[in-house]
């Protein structure tokens, strides 16, 4: 069940909402959501509940275990088995395949490959659940002595599948103790809202312009057609993802919950550490806060450590070579600036690290996209005067003039338009009340024209649910 | 070592690590309160720290760590054993 369906928001979300409302008592109110969450995860593909449970059940009993044991020897132990199981479980379903079919081109063996169907949000929760673990060894979070609260947790719907990753400690109190004010209801659904928008009347729109043109014979492509479809490219795949956890985060207010940002304002970014300090922050911070210490710890070397956590981001976001190639090239990026220091960095104008780091950003997408490397590198060469099929075609031309008013809102929406909206309205009280009128008005409007759009049976699924 | 000393150096140290001369600490101050103190910049200052005073840093020592008090407090208990 996808968010910007009209089943989920016109049946889905009100169930959700008339059943957590009607009862009262907390408990009664976090039995719903585990039921309401499963029944959604289970939609369409009921097996993989079981795996969920089954991880709920291990991490309950590991974070259980090393609440109870008292020597360092023994905690330790129970981690890693906790994070022998959580990371066999992803690898098993996610990179075995891979593995084999590279073994076997390798060796030129014909050892039998794997065929497990990709199952949407292991990747997410699993790494949500090995923070909780990991937390309960370096006593930052209390064990969870009930099973139900740790399955809220792990099951929760609004991020589930794609994100963000929500640490347990973010959430601990909030499962026990919470209530929705009348304002966490507002901006909950004027964030479902822009986030349901940002998916159905950008991203989906600019994905069929992505689809006519790194989507077909890239090896045919212009210089200017390439650079088009990629930066097209790049503006989708943030529309969609940051579309997806504004609705996820709205919906976490609605029920009470506050999670983290995932996305702030990723392309005003003037170079690339910053990149990752802003796009898909709660990825990029999980793989530092808990994989650079473990690295780092294990031999001292800064800069190792870096290169590990870039390549297990490249893994993370799937078993093929183009997202290793993707990782190790952002983390060439970040050694760089490293190296180069953030004195030196803040010297360069302003003009130039802009240009830098949307370069960067926008190549590194276009490995992003490409799974299959042949047509990758024809990608790489037709973005350069290498390009054999001449500098500008017809059909680039036609596109942006179709789709330009579509492209341009798309580059304004990448501005932090709700927080100048905010600062609009701490001006005096009569432009409070101008700001929340059409602020009503803009959402209602947004709302219609999604829901218009998602009667359309072409709504793709998000691009993070693959992963 | 004793707790002033510590402190002392210890500022000097983050002066250095986060770049501002006029950076103070007290036991209280946690990375919320340092604009550029995130992880890798954590990685950064343990690395500093453990060479200025030539002593180590177990993980969890670490990862344990809620403000600056608490790491002085390891430093007087390692300086106290040497």
């Amino acid at each position: 069940m996808i968010f910007s369906s009209l089943i989920f928001t016109y049946a889905f979300l009100p169930l959700c909402l008339i059943l957590y409302g009607l009862i009262k008592p907390l408990k009664g109110k976090n039995a719903v959501l585990i039921i309401l969450s499963l029944f959604f995860y289970a939609w369409g593909e009921p097996v993989r509940v079981g795996l969920l449970i089954l991880s709920a059940v291990v991490n309950y009993f590991v974070g259980i275990g090393i609440g109870s044991i008292k020597s360092n020897k023994g905690q330790k132990a129970v981690l890693a088995a906790g994070l022998v199981f959580n990371i066999g479980m992803i690898a098993v379903i996610k990179y075995s395949g891979f593995l084999m079919t590279n073994v076997n081109s390798l060796f030129g063996s014909s050892l039998p490959v794997p065929d497990i169907a990709p199952l949407a949000g292991i990747s997410f929760y699993t790494f949500q659940i090995i923070s909780y673990i990991v937390d309960c060894y370096w006593g930052k979070v209390e064990p969870q002595r009930n099973f139900f609260k740790l399955l809220l947790y792990i099951s929760l719907f609004p991020q589930l599948i794609a994100g963000p990753i929500v640490r347990y400690s973010t959430i601990a109190e909030e499962i026990d103790n919470r209530h929705t004010t009348l304002r966490d209801y507002s901006e909950g659904f004027s964030r479902f809202i822009v986030g349901l928008a940002k998916k159905v009347i950008l991203a989906d729109q600019l994905h069929r312009i992505v689809d006519n043109f790194l989507g077909g014979d890239v090896g045919a492509l212009t210089v200017c057609g390439t650079w088009y479809g990629v930066i097209v490219y790049s503006l989708y795949i943030y529309f969609d993802f940051s579309g997806y956890s504004d609705m996820a985060i709205g919906m976490g207010r609605i029920f009470g919950f506050h999670f983290n940002e995932n996305f702030d304002h990723p392309y005003l970014s003037k170079d690339i550490t910053e990149f990752w300090q802003r796009w898909h922050i709660s990825l990029g911070s999980f793989f530092r806060d808990y994989l650079l210490p473990v690295t780092f710890f294990g031999h001292r070397n800064k800069y190792l450590s870096l290169a590990l956590v870039w390549l297990c981001t490249g893994v993370w976001h799937g078993a093929s070579w183009n997202y290793i190639i993707w990782g190790v090239y952002y983390g060439l990026f970040i050694l760089f600036e490293e190296l180069l220091g953030k004195k030196r960095m803040k010297k360069i104008p302003l003009v130039i690290r802009h240009i830098y780091s949307k370069l960067v950003i926008i190549i590194g997408f276009g490995i992003f996209y490409f799974e299959d490397i042949n047509k990758l590198g024809l990608f790489l060469r037709n973005l350069t005067p290498a390009n054999p099929n001449g500098f500008c075609g017809i059909s680039e031309k036609i596109s942006l003039y179709n789709n330009l008013f579509l492209i341009i809102v798309a580059i304004i929406c990448t501005f932090p338009l709700m927080k100048w909206f905010g600062k609009l309205a701490e001006r005096s009280d009569g432009s409070k009340t101008v700001v929340s009128v059409s602020g009503t008005v803009i959402c209602a409007g947004l709302l219609i024209l999604s829901s218009i759009l998602m009667v359309d049976a072409t709504t793709q699924a998000f691009l993070y649910w693959h992963f | 070592m004793d707790r002033a000393k510590i402190t002392e150096r210890l500022t000097e140290i983050f002066r250095d690590v986060f770049d501002d001369e006029n950076l103070t600490i007290s036991d209280e101050t946690t990375a919320d309160d340092i604009e550029a103190w995130d992880s890798l910049e954590h990685i950064s200052l343990i690395s500093a720290v453990e060479k200025a005073f030539k002593m180590r840093f177990s993980m969890k020592e670490v990862s344990g760590m809620k403000n600056v008090g608490e790491m002085i407090n390891i430093l007087v208990e390692r300086a106290k054993k040497c």
